[in-house]
């Protein structure tokens, strides 16, 4: 793929991806919702890459596509250089041991008749991993990586509370030595502070195994904690792909300058009015000619109406589809300024995690 | 309650209700307000001891996660709780100097939907798929004003104007399904809002929206509320929602309010530890700052919840005091409040390194 030019060991990669869902009904004219459309990306090896958008951008389904737990209209996903797209059963069950996916909703995702040490032992059994005692001994491995008592092996999801449930999920993942994850909007089910532990785990682990993770999600602040880089989508295309810390201190397409002013600034004294993203997203199944953010973008002049804008190299190894990217970018728009904690806070949070690894000694569990 | 007494004592002089009267009554005064479920253990209320007040024009923020209690109590508020299980045992909540809680059912269903109004989280569970939008709006105008059928459509189709929603006389006629989650959310607030309600409590309006929208929304609330002087109750998780529109932030935990003041306090000299871990857990928008702080473990089932400070399992500053004694919502200066016996935390625990 020409678009990566400057790390070439990509391990997982999609090329020109397609998938249109639907088609007519018996009474109804068809309907083709092209939830993904012609997207290209690369993940690294080893580094965390963050898909995000909106509801109905079709970043989940680019997920489910990556991991060909779909199958997809049009494109190709190469893993480690080759096509999985062509594998035989027996061949991406091989696979399915190295790429992994998280969901969302940890309750769903669990069946409620096994119980825990049953189901993060099933990949371990299914891969013919261990078996018996080693198969036991590797089940209470995995739960205490992730923060779980293994003396907890034989209760059932529904007695565990929705951040445990969720630690039983990468536990799971983790079962068959993964190289790559995929977490689809993995901690956003999840109160805050138990979000907090769920990223931390995961970064912990990442260290730890050496893994590549791909974060599907919509909240953009655990996203700019989390990753090394990020595509913006927007009605199943990629708009920009970045560094995250370039992306986020200078944002060049005019969706992305819009999805960050939009997010509320923690700081009560430094509220200001904001320019405003007008109307929804358009469906998908009815995508705007052209450019598919001119009906909402507030730099569109007419050629955005006709011309569809390819994802151009920008500088720093930035891609960005937007006619009028360098010109919108003079202009200054859309980086956000997050101000410091104030000094009361700060000196009160040091004493906080003083205290709190303090708290975490007697146990040597994660938190 | 056996602490009742003693709570009692507690709140009165210092109630922010009390010392500014004469030039800021609230317009909603909550006292002491415990809510208790059947079956729960003894001594373990879902809503405990809650008091905090709104004035008119200014927006309270409920802030928490899961199990806090933040909804229970404002469908106390409301009315809304169901009897069984949920059972008021203790507490006042004025309204414009009556009691809600004291008050008979038909007189608070008059007060629904008319002095005080209510936006829930997700817009497609709260409104009815059969009715048209039209139909759902007038229905509450109908039912609190003296007007015909034609003339509550008239007013419909002000308030979809006001709340903008484009082709308003096209969407009157439309079905919840037919809209987007934003557009149904505009369709509850211009319900809410169509008898000039004194009162509005929206128990996460914002949750299920994206984050575009989600700005949309909280602006459009805040120029109506700015245009009606409506009081506000936003119940929230996200912090970044309350620096961003509240007045006053009550911080609740396991059922009681842990600290509570205005929104900049709240925000610049955080005290409370629960606060303060929040704080640490959310992600910041700017560049990284290493790793998160947490909280450890989760908030306790009723059978486990501890006698003293029911923070204590999970804060790092605890000690066999908090287990035992409950801390009172003490007043760290005018206004702000926390419960610990620790606030301010430097003084008491900055000592040991």
């Amino acid at each position: 793929m020409s678009v990566m030019p400057s790390n070439n060991d990509i391990i997982l990669e999609g090329v020109d991806l397609k998938k249109h869902f639907g088609g007519g009904g018996i009474f109804s004219s068809p309907t083709v919702v092209r939830a993904v459309d012609g997207v290209s990306l690369g993940v690294r090896r080893g580094e965390t890459f963050a898909i995000v958008g909106e509801s109905g951008c079709g970043k989940s389904t680019l997920g489910r596509l990556l991991l060909r737990l779909i199958e997809p209209t049009g494109g190709d996903v190469r893993y480690e250089g080759q096509s999985i797209l062509k594998l035989s059963k027996s061949e991406l069950r091989r696979l399915r041991r190295e790429l992994q996916i998280i969901f969302q909703d940890p309750f769903a995702s669990l069946n409620p008749r096994m119980n825990v040490g049953d189901i993060i032992a099933e990949p371990i059994w299914l891969h013919g991993l261990a078996s018996g005692e080693g198969k036991r001994e590797r089940v209470a491995d995995l739960m205490r990586i992730v923060g779980l008592l293994p003396n907890h092996a034989d209760r059932y999801p529904h007695e565990f509370s929705g951040g445990q449930r969720q630690r039983i999920g990468i536990a799971r993942a983790l079962a068959g030595d993964p190289k790559l994850i995929i977490g689809d909007e993995p901690v956003s089910a999840l109160d805050v502070s138990i979000q907090a532990q769920i990223i931390n785990l995961l970064e912990d682990l990442k260290d730890r195994f050496g893994l590549t993770l791909v974060i599907v999600a919509h909240d953009l602040a655990v996203i700019r904690h989390m990753s090394d880089r990020v595509a913006v989508m927007y009605l199943g295309e990629i708009v920009e792909l970045s560094e995250t810390d370039a992306l986020f201190d200078d944002p060049l397409h005019p969706y992305t300058q819009a999805l960050l002013a939009a997010i509320p600034v923690p700081s009560p004294s430094n509220r200001q009015p904001k320019a405003l993203l007008q109307g929804d997203v358009p469906s998908p199944a009815a995508p705007p000619s052209g450019c598919r953010f001119h009906t909402r973008c507030p730099h569109a002049r007419a050629v955005c109406k006709e011309q569809h804008p390819a994802l151009e190299q920008a500088p720093d190894g930035r891609q960005v589809a937007c006619h009028f990217w360098r010109e919108i970018q003079g202009a200054g728009a859309g980086s956000i300024s997050a101000p410091p904690p104030s000094p009361a806070l700060a000196k009160r949070l040091a004493l906080y995690r003083t205290w709190r690894e303090r708290q975490d000694k007697p146990v040597a569990t994660s938190p | 309650m056996g602490h009742e007494a003693v709570r009692q004592q507690r709140m009165e002089p210092g109630s922010p209700g009390t010392a500014a009267v004469a030039a800021d009554r609230p317009l909603l005064s909550v006292r002491g307000l415990s809510v208790r479920f059947d079956g729960a253990p003894k001594g373990v209320n879902v809503v405990d001891d809650v008091s905090f007040s709104v004035s008119k024009g200014k927006t309270l923020c409920i802030v928490g996660e899961s199990g806090c209690g933040k909804s229970v109590t404002s469908l106390a508020l409301m009315g809304l709780l169901p009897t069984p299980p949920a059972r008021i045992v203790a507490g006042s909540a004025l309204f414009d100097g009556r009691d809600l809680l004291a008050m008979p059912e038909n007189e608070r269903a008059d007060l629904r939907g008319d002095r005080m109004a209510m936006i829930f989280q997700e817009p497609m569970t709260s409104l009815n798929p059969a009715f048209t939008i039209g139909d759902q709006i007038a229905e509450g105008i109908v039912r609190h004003r003296k007007v015909s059928k034609a003339e509550a459509m008239e007013r419909a189709l002000d308030m979809l104007r006001k709340v903008r929603i484009p082709a308003p006389e096209k969407r009157l006629r439309a079905y919840p399904h037919e809209m987007s989650g934003g557009m149904r959310q505009r369709v509850m607030i211009a319900m809410a809002l169509a008898n000039d309600p004194q009162l509005l409590i929206a128990d996460e309006p914002t949750t299920a929206l994206d984050v575009t929208i989600q700005a949309q929304i909280l602006t459009l609330i805040r120029r109506l509320q700015e245009e009606t002087g409506t009081a506000m109750i936003l119940i929230t998780h996200d912090l970044g929602v309350v620096a961003e529109v509240a007045d006053e932030v009550a911080v609740m935990y396991a059922g009681r309010v842990v600290e509570s003041g205005p929104v900049e306090a709240i925000f610049e000299d955080p005290q409370h530890p629960y606060t303060i871990g929040l704080m640490g857990s959310v992600p910041s928008l700017g560049r990284r700052q290493g790793r998160l702080a947490t909280i450890r473990g989760t908030v306790p089932p009723p059978e486990l919840m501890p006698r003293g400070c029911r923070f204590t399992p999970r804060c790092p500053f605890a000690d066999s005091r908090c287990v035992n004694e409950p801390p009172p919502l003490g007043e760290i200066v005018p206004g702000h409040r926390a419960r610990c016996w620790y606030a301010p935390l430097e003084k008491y625990r900055g000592a040991v390194a």
